[in-house]
């Protein structure tokens, strides 16, 4: 069964997301701000942390910073409310595989952290919309142009991501297999996260004016 | 909220109120303070100036404090009451005039006036020209400058002619200068102390302020609609139907968009998502993409119309627990996909005299010089696509209505 560590400052949310994931996965651990959670993540090591964006103490991103500092591995889902784009792309940009909001369903938010264990990434309509903004503003890249742009493919993923289709489903409709889908996901994943575009912080900060 | 009342009274500086001020409020804010008529400050300040000077002197001194502390941005004055009766503060202002004047008389009048008189109109000039309140309107803000330079001119102009040499007047004003800095250096840190004071007075204050105003904000809202919840707690669909209208409601308070944004396609989708979901109680998630600001609001309109169009049917006959709307600006046109995952139709056995909304989108579209197309099958859920040039006029409309 897969480890898994819930992070969330609200015991309401975490019972709730408790009682959605018990007895498909193996809960080894909670904690409520990003001191607990560094030092719960590094005691049990789990497979997948599902992690609030805001925390007390410094958000999801401390979290992701002092568990890669105490030299563990492990990877992250941000599970939160927020809409704000800097934080979103901040998460991810830290190295969380993937961000869902709290409206998720119980079976769409196991569905995603299977994913984030096998080492996909998953992307939320609105992260996927994200993506698509930042990506499509004329930023004035300077960096490397494989990193700073998506892929025809990779728009198309996006788009259909963005309208609410499954893996599954886009794989159909593209006529590719379903682990081509993930690896399209992936590669954006690691776009985001590695593109020398400094402009996606600037982008994101500005995102509320668009 | 015990805590923004102090136990105690704190003493404040009186305060200027231009309203009140003939030369510049000081007289005014010291009688306020005191509990007399301004008249009577006035013409003690009066007095003391013909005592060789004195009262400019002091006039400005108490001018530069009140002006650099700038007490009228901060919390009500209010005056500590006083013990004394009126008249018993009439005699004491009276009093003090008397033994200043019995001072000076020491000291000298003969001498002073050659510092004091030319330096009192110097400091006086400046402080007129400096100092003006914010609803001076920009004639009596420059006859304030000018009525201010042309005093402090005639004041130093004042203090050669009095002098009887050169370099006596040079001995006048280094003494002078010695004085000011002896003065500076004694009064400077206990102004500091005031100016922090007054800062910290104010920081509280506006944090007070901000927080009565999410109060204010949180009651009108979040408190209502738990009460709400609380009633209806029985009826689950209501319930999450007033958490996704108060969520919707409090996201957008918190990072929402200035109302003059209110025209765009994100916002506007996301204003038509949030009825859908009031009136038929299916929650409807928008994802926009890309800035449409160059784009003529009266092309938006029947996009958003048609999306709205598209959602409520899908609210109404799909029978999905969601409806997903995408918005993507390309260069050349505006995509909006409206998506359920509900039970679908075939668009073949549909009779002709129930096809009025799937027409009446495309018709709408077509108005606009877009096209709208619908893809359902039963079971595979349905989703519509709008499509609106934005470079070119007119465009082939689709008619098609594809698996």
């Amino acid at each position: 069964m897969i480890r898994v560590v819930l992070v969330d400052d609200h015991a309401l949310v975490r019972a709730g997301v408790r009682a959605e994931l018990e007895g498909h996965v193996d809960l080894v651990g909670e904690a409520g701000d990003v001191g607990e959670a560094i030092d719960v993540i590094v005691a049990t090591k789990p497979d997948v942390v599902v992690c609030d964006v805001h925390l007390p103490g410094g958000n999801a991103p401390a979290v992701i910073r002092g568990v890669v500092d105490r030299g563990v591995t492990t990877r992250f889902l941000a599970l939160s409310v927020s809409d704000a784009a800097e934080d979103v792309i901040e998460v991810i940009r830290t190295g969380a595989r993937g961000y869902v909001t709290k409206t998720i369903n119980g079976a769409e938010l196991l569905d995603a952290v299977r994913r984030i264990n096998d080492g996909d990434a998953v992307f939320s309509p609105r992260l996927a919309g994200f993506v698509l903004d930042a990506f499509s503003a004329d930023l004035g890249a300077t960096g490397d142009p494989e990193l700073d742009q998506l892929t025809a493919r990779e728009q198309e993923v996006m788009r259909l991501l963005a309208r609410g289709y499954a893996y599954k489903e886009i794989a159909r409709r593209l006529s590719i297999s379903t682990k081509t889908v993930e690896t399209h996901a992936s590669a954006v994943l690691r776009k985001l996260q590695l593109s020398s575009r400094n402009e996606l912080a600037r982008w994101a900060a500005d995102r509320r004016l668009l | 909220m015990t805590s923004d009342v102090p136990a105690r009274p704190r003493w404040q500086l009186p305060r200027i109120d231009s309203r009140e001020r003939w030369v510049g409020g000081v007289a005014a804010a010291v009688a306020r303070e005191i509990g007399v008529q301004p008249l009577v400050i006035r013409a003690a300040f009066a007095i003391l100036a013909l005592a060789g000077g004195w009262g400019l002197l002091f006039y400005g001194l108490a001018w530069i404090v009140l002006a650099v502390a700038q007490p009228d941005r901060l919390a009500p004055y209010r005056p500590e009451p006083k013990g004394a009766s009126p008249i018993h503060r009439h005699i004491a202002v009276g009093m003090i005039v008397v033994g200043l004047l019995s001072v000076f008389s020491q000291i000298g009048f003969a001498f002073f006036p050659k510092i004091v008189v030319p330096a009192g109109f110097i400091l006086t000039g400046i402080l007129i020209a400096w100092t003006r309140s914010q609803d001076e309107s920009g004639v009596a803000a420059t006859a304030r400058t000018v009525i201010g330079v042309v005093v402090g001119l005639g004041g130093l102009i004042a203090f050669v002619l009095v002098s009887e040499s050169f370099i006596d007047s040079v001995v006048v004003v280094l003494v002078a200068i010695v004085i000011a800095a002896g003065v500076g250096l004694v009064a400077f840190p206990s102004l500091a102390r005031i100016g922090r004071e007054l800062d910290v007075e104010r920081q509280d204050r506006v944090r007070a302020d901000e927080r009565a105003r999410v109060a204010a904000h949180l009651h009108d809202s979040v408190l209502q609609t738990l009460a709400l919840i609380q009633r209806h707690a029985d009826d689950p669909a209501r319930t999450a139907q007033l958490a996704r209208q108060q969520e919707r409601e409090l996201r957008q308070w918190l990072y929402g968009t200035p109302a003059t944004m209110a025209t765009r396609l994100g916002p506007a989708l996301e204003a038509m998502a949030a009825e859908v979901d009031a009136a038929h109680g299916v929650p409807v998630t928008v994802i926009a993409v890309g800035d449409t600001t160059d784009v003529d609001q009266g092309r938006i309109e029947p996009l958003v119309a048609a999306a709205r169009e598209a959602a409520v049917n899908a609210a109404k006959h799909s029978g999905a627990s969601r409806i997903d709307v995408f918005a993507e600006r390309l260069p050349d046109r505006i995509e909006v996909f409206v998506r359920d995952t509900g039970q679908g139709f075939d668009p073949d056995a549909v009779p002709a005299d129930r096809r009025g909304l799937a027409d009446s989108i495309r018709a709408r579209m077509q108005r606009a010089g877009g096209s709208a197309t619908v893809h359902t099958s039963p079971g595979a859920g349905t989703e519509v696509e709008l499509v609106l040039p934005l470079l070119v006029d007119t465009v082939e409309p689709q008619q098609e209505v594809s698996p």
